[in-house]
């Protein structure tokens, strides 16, 4: 009888093993989950948090060199993340707190936001971005990077950032940088 | 109650019936056990082989060339070479791979095998005939090497290295230089303290540059506007598209929301190139059919537009060299130090199928820079500084 009950075990044992490679073997192939655009589990966990305030972190040019500079804020989360990009994008509206300069003109307003299930941010900006544009490439790359680069960092799952005028998409800004294609961010051109 | 009795464990009851019974029962659950984990462990054996990176070897007939597409999960490192009707491509391997190989129909090639040696494998393509060249590149996402071979019909002498040399007097189109001078017309580009126009500005470089180039070289000189007109991006690259240029130079003055912002920048076209190039693929191969038969008319515009928008990702190395010798005789000129090329998405060099860069010559919302741009000498000494870098880099590429 023990000695049956021993074969069980060792049997047993040799099953947990078995489980055990299947289980490290499939480890090893199964790939981690694609980073997809994972709005629901994101706002639950926003929403408990509520009140807590979160850093975020905007991006500015400086009269000082061609780069960007962070400046640190404090916000209370919004409860989706279009709302929180939106909430980024006034933040970078109201300009900086710092004395950086701003990039967008101060007449611009934000008309709407959305996010992709692919992770492209529509950011739709009043005419006036374009109107009363400073011209010029770097008065352009300027404004396109504060806007990518503040919502990419800022938002994991936005990976690219489309930015609309009027509702419609425009060629560019003023005749220099290409608006028809989504911008990644480039942090290259951010201070150290 | 019933299910109490539904409860009980049945070995107890097998235990008072039948001792024999119980026995092989219990002799059954480690061979059934047994059996289990041999078929689990079949089954994590066999599964095995997933983990192990697979190497996707296809190829697919064009009108005048075959391509052969060899994918991966990992980036591939590679050398090509040939031989009398022989391709082989060396592909170095870390890891063992899996080889999976898509049946083919081709005109041109007569097998792909591949060997495996210590450390890599070799795709070996047997041609139809030897007289071929070929070329390959990578591009990404997923991982692959791209070998495009071309038979070289009738007369054409083999080909040993490279058909890059081929120097044929009669087919070389005359050098053509293109020069662009940015916005125009209601689009006034820049505007300085002093009420300077950017398209002011670039029109009087542009037109000094484009009389430097006559003067000095045998070459064509194609302008985009000598006027103050309106001249939409697109039409720009379609100017230099449509004269076969050889070089395109758009130029621009500089605008920044900084007033101590100041020097020159050149720029050249910077594109998520990766993906713009897997995405011309995949659309070339989705599309070969239609492509190279009839096309429908209304479809043309759509495939020539897809092709000319990503027209300057074939040329970015290029024109990096030629805004690099631009630069570096606008940082003579200035005395601007250490300021190197620049890229950004400009939308006037997206679709130029040559070199292309776009020249900011100083910043205009700069003060002092405004009053010297103003300046007749000024101009044509950044004309010349930019000839100067043009020069350089066609006498380097010239060979």
């Amino acid at each position: 009888m023990d000695k049956k009950k021993l074969v069980i075990l060792a049997v047993l044992l040799l099953f947990l093993v078995v489980l055990v490679i299947i289980y490290l073997n499939l480890g090893g192939t199964v790939k981690p989950w694609p980073t997809q655009f994972i709005s629901s589990s994101q706002d639950e966990s926003e929403s408990e948090k509520q009140n807590e305030s979160t850093t975020i972190i905007l991006f500015f040019p400086s009269e000082h060199d061609s780069l960007l500079h962070r400046e640190e804020r404090e916000i209370i989360p919004e409860s989706s993340l279009a709302l929180h990009a939106k909430r980024i994008i006034s933040e970078l509206l109201n300009g900086s707190q710092r004395g950086f300069l701003s990039p967008i003109p101060p007449e611009t307003r934000l008309r709407e936001l959305y996010i992709t299930k692919e992770g492209v941010a529509y950011v739709d900006f009043s005419r006036e971005i374009m109107d009363k544009h400073l011209s010029g490439s770097s008065a352009e790359m300027s404004t396109i990077y504060s806007v990518v680069n503040s919502l990419s960092y800022n938002i994991k799952p936005i990976k690219k950032v489309f930015i609309l005028i009027d509702g419609g998409e425009k060629k560019t800004l003023g005749g220099h940088i290409d608006l028809t294609s989504p911008f990644q961010p480039i942090y290259d051109i951010v201070a150290k | 109650m019933s299910s109490d009795a539904g409860s009980i464990p049945a070995a107890s009851i097998i235990e008072i019936d039948d001792r024999d019974k119980l026995y092989k029962l219990r002799r059954g659950i480690p061979k059934l056990t047994l059996a289990f984990s041999v078929i689990f462990l079949f089954l994590s054996i066999s599964s095995a082989p997933q983990s192990q990176p697979i190497l996707k070897i296809s190829a697919q007939d064009y009108e005048k060339y075959s391509r052969v597409t060899i994918q991966s999960d990992l980036p591939l490192s590679s050398s090509v070479e040939q031989s009398d009707t022989f391709v082989f491509v060396k592909i170095r391997a870390n890891t063992p791979f899996r080889i999976q190989r898509e049946s083919f129909r081709s005109r041109f090639i007569k097998s792909v095998g591949w060997s495996r040696g210590s450390g890599s494998y070799t795709l070996i393509i047997n041609m139809e005939h030897e007289n071929f060249s070929c070329n390959s590149f990578k591009v990404q996402n997923p991982p692959s090497l791209i070998i495009e071979i071309h038979p070289n019909r009738g007369q054409d002498p083999p080909i040993n290295e490279t058909n890059r040399n081929r120097t044929n007097p009669q087919t070389v189109d005359p050098e053509c230089i293109v020069i662009d001078p940015g916005h125009g017309g209601l689009e006034a580009g820049a505007k300085g303290k002093f009420g300077t126009l950017e398209k002011d500005i670039t029109l009087a470089i542009g037109m000094k540059l484009a009389e430097i180039v006559r003067q000095t070289r045998a070459s064509n000189v194609v302008l985009t506007r000598d006027r103050d007109v309106d001249l939409s991006l697109e039409d720009r690259s379609a100017i230099a598209n449509n004269n076969k240029a050889t070089v395109f130079i758009s130029v621009h003055v500089n605008g920044s929301y900084r007033k101590g912002a100041a020097g020159p920048e050149t720029y050249f076209l910077s594109k998520d190139a990766t993906d713009e190039e897997s995405r011309r693929l995949a659309f070339m191969e989705n599309n070969s059919e239609e492509m190279e038969n009839n096309i429908q008319a209304e479809d043309e515009d759509l495939i020539k537009m897809i092709l000319w928008d990503m027209a300057q990702t074939a040329y970015l190395k290029q024109s990096s060299q030629l805004a690099e010798a631009i630069q570096s005789e606008l940082n003579l000129l200035w005395g601007t130090r250490n300021r190197g090329i620049k890229q950004a998405p400009f939308k006037v060099l997206t679709g130029v199928a040559c070199p292309a860069v776009l020249v900011e010559v100083a910043f205009l919302s700069n003060p002092q820079e405004e009053r010297k741009l103003l300046t007749e000498e000024y101009q044509r000494k950044i004309a010349q500084a930019v000839y100067d870098g043009l020069a350089k880099f066609l006498r380097d590429n010239s060979r």
